[in-house]
């Protein structure tokens, strides 16, 4: 994973005044984090045991067992619990331990542990541990309920962190879809000297437009280009400003020496252009790519015949 | 800096060096408006290579020139406008409508031979 070294800290927006906000807004107060160092010591105690039955019954149940087959990776998730619970009740609540929060969320998106499953479990794990509580506490049964509360706002800090981390993950994944969908390579194509042409896949933006004429003007000087045909059958949709970009493509063409056809304009998207008024008048327009490189030959003086004679429609 | 002009057979060449001043320009404009009476051309390219940029002026003179000439009987060609500053005229809204332009100095001629092939049917010789 190449995004390893970068904090995830950093991508979700924790910043140090972000997390203070949010422990402060969860109102961790000094007599929580006492609770949480006087539950220090049977924690150390019960750790073990608790992690032990939150696994009983993750693995009593299919659908969250399914993420567990491999025994180590099951042993490895313990111990680390088994850190965490003790770490919980430290009562240190630093930059180290939201990056490590946040990391743990980003292992369980990576698995697509669906957050049912973790919320789900995460609700088991607190009813063992407020069990646990009750036990230490046998003595002393009104610091029960006021222990299980400091510890719930650290456990809903946590689970903020780790939801953080799943929409950051979520987020990321959509924005490389994304670039990826725009860097959609489009290849500028040579047909025969002179004519080139450029069949156009996927929507087109400001930022792919400028690439795609920049693209096709090196490759008119490349390949000394006279005509060149510039396929849209691919492009979902044509509105006024894909329509600009197309016609300034054609006229960048111009400039160079070279005459841009536009092909594959559908149905839909010449009624498109008609009705939002825009004028192609200064484009010229064929059909379909074959009509275009047909026309495209006629202008560079070409014909293409049958070894027969015959024309090639027939 | 002025800018050269070469006869080539029927045609003139200008082949600008360097970047131009509005004061160039107009000087170029006089220029082959002048000279292509004297010499009986057929044909004028302008090679902008050069140029890395095009303003709207240039755009303008350029324009004018292509009008200019042709009503003194002849053609004229822009050649060699660079990708990036084609790109660049686009985004400013600037054209070159009705005027004819070629990817270089070898196409330029090419363009006009063609032309003249079409109307008089003669082929220039070493054009």
């Amino acid at each position: 994973m190449a995004d390893v070294a970068r904090p995830l800290s950093k991508e979700a927006g924790i910043t140090e005044e972000e997390f203070a906000r949010r422990k402060d807004y969860l109102e961790i107060g000094p007599d929580d984090i006492d609770r949480l160092k006087r539950m220090n010591e049977f924690a150390q105690e019960y750790a073990v045991p608790v992690i032990d039955e939150f696994y009983r019954h993750i693995m009593s149940h299919d659908e969250s067992a399914a993420f567990f087959r491999d025994p180590r990776v099951l042993e490895r998730v313990k111990r680390l619990q088994v850190e965490y619970f003790k770490r919980l009740t430290t009562g240190e609540f630093d930059a180290a331990y939201a990056e490590n929060r946040l990391r743990i969320g980003a292992v369980h998106e990576a698995v697509d542990l669906p957050t049912k499953l973790y919320l789900g479990s995460y609700a088991f794990y607190l009813r063992t541990v407020a069990a646990k509580i009750r036990e230490a506490y046998r003595e002393t049964p009104e610091r029960v309920l006021d222990s299980f509360l400091s510890l719930l706002k650290v456990v809903f800090l946590d689970i903020g962190l780790a939801m953080d981390t799943y929409l950051v993950r979520r987020e990321r994944t959509i924005r490389h879809q994304e670039e990826a969908l725009r860097e959609l390579f489009t290849p500028v194509l040579q047909v025969r000297p002179g004519l080139l042409i450029m069949p156009i896949i996927g929507p087109i933006d400001s930022q792919r437009a400028r690439r795609l004429t920049e693209q096709l003007l090196a490759g008119i000087r490349q390949n000394r280009a006279r005509v060149v045909v510039i396929d849209i059958t691919g492009v979902p949709s044509v509105d006024s400003r894909v329509a600009n970009h197309l016609v300034q493509t054609v006229q960048a063409c111009r400039l160079m020496g070279a005459r841009a056809m536009l092909t594959g304009l559908t149905a839909e998207v010449a009624q498109t252009l008609v009705n939002i008024g825009v004028n192609l008048a200064n484009v010229n327009t064929v059909g379909d790519l074959q009509g275009g490189i047909e026309e495209a030959e006629r202008l560079l003086g070409y014909r293409v015949t049958r070894e027969d004679g015959t024309p090639p429609r027939g | 800096m002025r800018v050269p002009i070469l006869k080539q057979g029927p045609y003139l060449i200008a082949s600008v060096q360097s970047a131009l001043t509005d004061q160039d320009l107009v000087q170029l404009r006089d220029e082959l408006a002048d000279r292509v009476g004297k010499s009986r051309a057929r044909g004028v390219i302008v090679d902008v290579t050069v140029l890395d940029v095009m303003d709207s002026f240039a755009t303008r003179t350029l324009r004018t020139i292509a009008h200019v000439i042709r009503l003194r009987g002849a053609e004229t060609v822009i050649v060699g406008i660079q990708p990036g500053v084609a790109f660049a005229m686009v985004q400013l809204g600037l054209s070159l409508e009705g005027v004819e332009t070629a990817l270089d100095l070898e196409e330029g001629i090419a363009v006009l031979n063609e032309r003249l092939r079409a109307t008089s049917g003669a082929v220039p010789d070493g054009g």
